[in-house]
């Protein structure tokens, strides 16, 4: 159980504290409501990009990380297809340095020249380091486009293309940063060792006098349901053939996403799930075997990928693999299955909480979802799960319609 | 309306509250290292074995730790991951240069169970024909994948020339080795240095008393029998390699020369110098390469810790048409250092930051318990932690920059680009 207490400054900005009265140290977490799904799709990687900015210095204060430092803290962020996430961990004692650095680059940027032209540089690298400087590196940028022709899935938090960020402008950076960076749009999580009453004075102090801004309404293109087999295979200078199937499934919001998490375990999470124990221990066909979801906030995918050994083909792992998910469609999970699942995410539940930065995380993303109590339901939400659920969802999801399947077959250079 | 121009007024770090482990010997030359003071349901156990790589001239240590859940003469592989499962057990199980480390993480309710199926799984290994073949199936697949990677590359050969003089330490796997695995060597390794080979027990977790103590001594037969011995004064292969990757983007270079360890007087020094050139977000590599000229994502540098010894390495990807450039600005750093004292405002923050980061360190059982290990095996105590915060707090700009002069020669270092 994560305790907790919410509070909304009079901007509009959603604060939540959570007490640990075990640690010598503060998390900020702020959590923005912006990500690369509500970018253009002739502007792509732009939350990203523009994620860097923000440590290129705001109005009052030239450098970010220098004098959060300079206090003892460190800080870093991440952008998702969702959200875009900063935070710092700080002794508790110097957490208003935290406070005065983060509440300036809210209330405005310094938008120097220099910054962009820095950064465009640092995240075009990125891109080669990460996607494409890698053998599979690329595989999201060529997977999400033919699982998603609509939704702004399509592209990657990366950007489609090098080009898209060698083109933004110091306008578009400004643009952005007016409509989504705002008190209204963002959630902060404090937690440490603090009373509740000096945290409402100490935000008040920092956050208090920000414009509260309009939290922009988010439409964004549905997807629509797909209803046939959709299948790519690109030529890699990789060392072994590799192989992708992204079957849609439900957003975060719903019970149907929690069930398909599960469903994912009992396909390919460890060493006991039916996808490892079929094609790799039993018929040898791959190296290696995983099932997982993305864990998107809209209509996510579930993945089925892997490797296939030396000599085996894409014909005998795609018979491999639907004999598996049909098998899983025609009969209920047992009771010992299901306990096995349920388990583990049990013991990982209790280790990822014994992380401040993850609480406080967690705590943000919840409330994004409606209630940061959602973390403290997640455990029995999981429990409640029954084996006619997954069977229901398997029986739904797990249809060739339902399918795009990226295939990347190995060369030689 | 609050000025923002003002910087909120910081308090410094005086104290760092340590605390250690319990200390159980299993024998002479073996303990079990127990912190109890943790407030959750979780149960941390960590067996470390004399398994490293330097053990194998026959280069079969991987493939031993990778075989130790493969099945026991009652139990084939797919009975143990399901019996682990099912009590919810995570396990990582990983071969490094000097030690194998198996790591098992659980609810505590679990830990006695999970425990003994392990131990049993990893003591009573039957080298399966089968289980061996797909072993070596998965992780030849897993090297050629690698292969494909410059930061793989660099790192292989960067480790090959920085242990030039050590036979047992520089030794790489390659390809040709997957195809001469014996089960003969698999047996003899697992022998002598798995069910001889226990030199470390740590375990964090709210179990009662007299668990650990079962725990303790069931494993007391694996332990050890005679103290383990680690290499030192390595001499490195001085100068450039470049190792060509075709149609590569990007380029790896890692930079370094043997070093030294906490047991030396010099460690905390350069620790603080080594910060100021690349260990921090701020660090005047990240500000130079990153910051200012945007050749890459990332640059940084650390000191990688052996039993007796140890070594300095930058480490970056960069632009393959920045490598020069980069390399250039590494030593322009690096000089910079030998003939300029840091001043005070940057020296204060790293000051700062460091206090900042032995908090952090010391932050929750498990960051302490590592904490404590960390100068344990280097035969220090936690007072070592205290002499970090006094040191950090004198150290002058002057010292920092006869430390670089001493000890950051560019003649000396090894240097290796793939791309």
């Amino acid at each position: 159980m994560i305790q907790f207490e919410k509070f909304t400054l009079s901007n509009g900005l959603k604060v939540i504290f959570h007490k640990d009265p075990t640690t010598p140290l503060a998390v900020i977490n702020t959590l923005f409501d912006v990500g690369a799904r509500d970018e253009s799709p002739d502007k792509t990687g732009f939350a990203h990009l523009f994620e860097h900015l923000m440590f290129g210095g705001s109005i009052n204060i030239e450098d970010f990380d220098a004098p959060l430092q300079n206090a003892g803290g460190e800080s870093n962020a991440f952008t998702s297809n969702d959200i875009t996430n900063y935070y710092n961990i700080i002794p508790a004692q110097n957490i208003e340095t935290a406070l005065w650095l983060e509440s300036d680059r809210l209330l405005s940027l310094a938008f120097t020249e220099k910054s962009l032209e820095t950064q465009r540089s640092v995240v075009i690298e990125e891109f080669k380091q990460r996607y494409l400087n890698q053998p599979y590196g690329d595989v999201w940028l060529e997977l999400r486009p033919l699982a998603y022709t609509t939704h702004p899935y399509q592209w990657a938090t990366i950007g489609k293309e090098i080009k898209h960020i060698e083109d933004a402008s110091m306008e578009d950076v400004k643009s952005f940063f007016y409509k989504h960076y705002t008190p209204s749009n963002a959630i902060v999580c404090i937690a440490g060792n603090f009373e509740l009453d000096y945290v409402k004075q100490i935000m008040e102090k920092w956050y208090g006098d920000i414009p509260s801004g309009i939290k922009p309404a988010r439409i964004l293109p549905l997807e629509p349901k797909q209803e046939i087999f959709r299948e790519k295979t690109i030529e890699s200078k990789v060392p072994s053939n590799a192989f992708y199937y992204a079957f849609k499934m439900a957003e975060k919001k719903s019970f149907e996403y929690y069930v398909t998490d599960l469903l994912s375990d009992a396909l390919g999470r460890d060493k006991s799930s039916k996808l490892y124990i079929s094609l790799q221990k039993e018929l040898k066909l791959v190296t290696e075997i995983h099932c997982y979801i993305t864990g998107s906030l809209d209509n996510g995918l579930l993945i089925i990928e892997g490797k296939i050994a030396p000599g085996e083909t894409f014909e005998k792992i795609d018979s491999g693999i639907w004999k598996v998910l049909e098998e899983l469609k025609n009969k209920l999970l047992s009771d010992s299955d299901l306990e096995r699942i349920k388990n583990k995410i049990s013991t990982s539940k209790e280790f990822q909480e014994q992380g401040l930065l993850n609480r406080a995380m967690n705590l943000c993303l919840y409330e994004l979802l409606g209630d940061a109590n959602g973390v403290n339901e997640e455990a029995s939400l999981y429990e409640s799960i029954t084996a006619a659920h997954i069977h229901t969802i398997a029986n739904e999801i797990l249809i060739t319609e339902n399918c795009s399947l990226l295939k990347i077959k190995a060369i030689q250079e | 309306m609050i000025n923002r121009t003002l910087a909120p007024t910081i308090t410094s770090i005086n104290e760092i509250s340590f605390t250690a482990p319990k200390i159980i010997p299993l024998n002479q030359h073996v303990n079990l290292f127990w912190m109890s003071e943790i407030y959750d349901e979780t149960t941390r156990i960590e067996l470390h074995f004399d398994a490293g790589t330097i053990r194998s001239a026959e280069k079969v240590a991987g493939f031993v730790n990778s075989l130790l859940l493969s099945g026991t003469p009652t139990k084939n592989s797919t009975t143990i991951n399901n019996e682990l499962d099912s009590l919810g057990v995570f396990t990582d199980i990983e071969v490094g240069q000097e030690i194998a480390v198996v790591s098992i993480y659980c609810l505590r309710k679990n830990a006695e169970k999970a425990f003994s199926i392990i131990l049993d799984a990893i003591t009573n290994v039957n080298f399966d024909e089968n289980e061996i073949e797909d072993i070596i199936r998965e992780k030849k697949q897993n090297f050629l994948i690698g292969s494909e990677k410059v930061s793989i590359l660099s790192r292989r050969k960067f480790q090959e020339s920085i242990f030039d003089n050590s036979i047992n330490y520089s030794r790489q796997l390659k390809l040709e080795d997957f195809d001469t695995i014996t089960k003969e060597s698999l047996i003899d390794f697992h022998k002598a240095h798995y069910l001889n080979g226990l030199v470390k027990v740590i375990i964090v977790s709210r179990l009662e008393e007299e668990k650990i103590a079962h725990i303790a001594k069931t494993l007391t037969e694996f332990c050890v029998s005679t103290p383990v011995k680690f290499e030192d004064n390595f001499i490195n292969k001085k100068g450039r390699i470049d190792i060509q990757k075709y149609g590569a983007m990007q380029t790896a270079i890692r930079i370094g020369m043997p070093l030294f360890n906490k047991k030396n007087s010099d460690f905390i020094d350069f620790q603080i110098l080594q910060t100021i050139l690349g260990d921090y977000f701020g660090s005047r590599l990240m500000s130079n390469i990153r910051e200012d000229k945007g050749y890459t994502y990332g640059i940084g540098c650390g000191v990688s810790e052996t039993f007796e010894s140890g070594h300095f390495i930058i480490a970056t990807e960069v632009g393959k048409e920045y490598v020069e450039a980069t390399l250039n600005e590494i030593k322009f750093e690096i000089e910079r250092l030998q003939q300029e004292e840091v001043d005070s405002d940057e020296l204060t923050l790293v000051k700062n930051y460091l206090l900042g980061q032995l908090l952090k360190s010391a932050d929750g059982p498990n960051a302490m318990t590592d904490l404590f290990i960390g100068a344990f095996n280097q035969g220090k105590d936690l007072t070592f932690y205290q002499d970090v915060i006094n040191r950090i707090n004198a150290i002058s700009a002057e010292e920092l920059k006869l430390t670089a002069i001493k000890y950051l020669n560019w003649e000396n270092l090894t240097i290796v680009t793939a791309g």
